[in-house]
């Protein structure tokens, strides 16, 4: 089941720029939550403090709470956060000198499963719940990069869903993709709600109408509103989230 | 219709020369050397043959007295070449030398391109630098006072303790100057031309790929176990290569620590050896005082049979690179 996050005055810096504002908001379990915004907003900066991989970078530094249920996950050990907050990155990353199979059965081998048929049926279901099996069921042993872009991306999603969380962070996973695998990959988050947290950072105000529940406005940093997708996007409190609807900028 | 000046297509013509000259100048160097080296050894294989590589004993022969006459060659009486303990002894202390360096400069590398940031990694980085710009005779006046009194002393007595087991870690330890001492000084040489290869390579290891692994939880160790090392793996062989490569041919700070010794096969870790190329240096002189000059041809075999073992190890690592990479690498890289 996913776990509800809850972020409280969170801040981030790049070296002496501030690029998040006093962030506070309730993430609900079970349910996608859209973040949009334009360029440097702020927007993947806040997905990465919710995995603590804003602070893996030089430079990088983040103040304020953040608590995935009831635990605080700046008190936990990073590495432990990262098992049960997943991320889709931007740009399909599947481990390159790793085969389609290897790359979603890294993530378990190293939480100790060593058992083979465990394996394969773990890989099985996560490539399955990806949307993946029936493409590649034949070529498991078979280099990842040789997939599709679109295929690619899936493959990242199985991988992150292989290590079973409770959150999965999307960093734009579509903006790479051409139109049918962008549709599968937002068919695959509505499937994946049911047992996950997302949160999807996207470009497309269609998507996030498509497919949130809820959608975060983010500018320069700040959090500007944050509420149901469709009030957001039919009747928005703040002006600046009405210009940015509309088209005026971003 | 308007024209290019022709002094810019006079000095396009003397560009285009100059480049081909100076890009093809390193073929036709390594050509030439090649040929010198190989038709300088022409006496030298027909009088030994193939016993050149399995004969254990170089003997100039009796210079001053009469000439004898063997496959169509005129030597001193007595002379002969068998190149097998040179041969053995740079196979053995490079490897040595490889087995220390490769690890200590891989781990090098990964905090080099990981784990430090700044001041401390553009200081500790030029030192390594500087480790490389040591001229070889410096490495081996500190091998002849530093580290051969050491080995004889103190780490060579720790290590026959193993002899137990191994049995070429079995004593006596003797001088200190020996098969270890040339391994540890050749690995000292080594580790900066490994380590920043290595470096350099980890760093071009995308951003995108290490953020997975960390993505997924992997620890620090494992994302560079499991991603980064991989996927450099071609490169790293090459690195890996290039050191094997070096220490085979370095010349001046073994032959200062080697012990120097001639028609001696290594029995333990602290035999004393000769490397090939310390051979060729240690020798030339009293090679050239051979009349019939055989003494020259043959460390001009040698010579040969170094410059061979240097190429046979370059492609042994790149087919190693070749038949790993073919089975995961056939896609695209990002």
């Amino acid at each position: 089941m996913g776990q509800s996050i809850t972020v409280e005055n969170l801040q981030a810096w790049y070296g002496e720029q501030l690029t998040l504002r006093e962030i506070s908001m309730d993430v609900d379990a079970n349910q996608v939550t859209a973040i949009i915004g334009p360029s440097g907003c702020g927007k993947s900066t806040f997905i990465r403090c919710l995995n603590r991989l804003h602070e893996t970078i030089p430079q990088g530094k983040v103040r304020g709470r953040v608590r995935l249920g009831t635990e605080d996950l700046y008190a936990m050990d990073p590495v432990d956060v990262r098992r049960v907050v997943g991320m889709v990155f931007q740009k399909p990353n599947p481990f390159p000198t790793m085969s389609i199979y290897e790359n979603v059965a890294i993530g378990l081998k190293l939480g100790g499963i060593r058992n083979k048929s465990e394996l394969l049926d773990r890989v099985e279901q996560s490539l399955r719940m990806a949307a993946l099996w029936d493409e590649v069921k034949d070529r498991l042993h078979k280099p990842a990069v040789a997939l599709s872009g679109g295929q690619q991306q899936r493959l990242c999603i199985a991988r992150a869903l292989a290590v079973e969380p409770e959150v999965l962070l999307m960093d734009e996973p579509a903006s790479a993709l051409d139109p049918v695998s962008t549709l599968r990959v937002e068919e695959l988050v509505l499937q994946l709600k049911e047992r996950y947290t997302i949160l999807i950072v996207t470009h497309n105000m269609q998507q996030a109408a498509r497919i949130a529940d809820k959608t975060a406005f983010f500018l320069n940093g700040e959090l500007i509103e944050y509420g149901d997708t469709t009030t957001m996007f039919t009747k928005p409190a703040d002006k600046r989230t009405e210009d940015y609807i509309t088209g005026r900028f971003g | 219709m308007r024209k290019v000046s022709s002094a810019s297509k006079t000095a396009d013509k003397v560009f285009r020369v100059a480049t081909g000259l100076c890009a093809s100048s390193p073929v036709l160097f390594l050509v030439a050397i090649g040929i010198v080296v190989f038709i300088e050894s022409v006496p030298s294989i027909k009088f030994m043959g193939w016993h050149f590589l399995t004969g254990t004993q170089w003997n100039l022969g009796d210079m001053y007295g009469n000439l004898e006459v063997k496959n169509g060659v005129s030597a001193p009486a007595g002379a002969t070449y068998g190149a097998l303990p040179y041969i053995v002894g740079t196979l053995a202390s490079s490897v040595i030398a490889l087995l220390i360096a490769v690890p200590v400069a891989i781990f090098t590398a990964i905090i080099l391109a990981y784990r430090v940031r700044g001041p401390v990694k553009t200081v500790l980085s030029i030192l390594v630098e500087l480790l490389a710009g040591i001229p070889s005779v410096v490495f081996g006046l500190w091998g002849v006072i530093v580290l051969a009194p050491w080995v004889a002393q103190f780490f060579g007595p720790l290590l026959t303790h193993l002899g137990v087991v191994i049995p070429f870690f079995r004593g006596p330890v003797g001088t200190g100057m020996g098969l270890l001492s040339s391994g540890l000084i050749l690995a000292l040489m080594i580790v900066p031309i490994i380590t920043a290869t290595t470096r350099d390579l980890l760093e071009q290891v995308p951003i995108l790929y290490r953020e997975g692994g960390i993505g997924l939880g992997m620890t620090n160790w494992e994302v560079v176990r499991k991603i980064c090392l991989p996927y450099v793996k071609d490169g790293l062989i090459g690195a890996v290569a290039l050191g094997w490569g070096r220490a085979m041919g370095e010349t001046m700070a073994v032959l200062m620590v080697s012990g120097s010794a001639i028609n001696y096969l290594p029995h333990s870790i602290f035999s004393p050896i000769s490397t090939m190329a310390a051979v060729i240096a240690d020798q030339l002189d009293s090679a050239l005082t051979d009349a019939t000059h055989l003494a020259v041809h043959a460390l001009a075999e040698l010579a040969l049979v170094l410059m061979l073992l240097t190429l046979i190890t370059n492609f042994l690592a790149r087919w190693l690179v070749h038949r790993g990479g073919q089975r995961v690498r056939s896609g695209v890289r990002a």
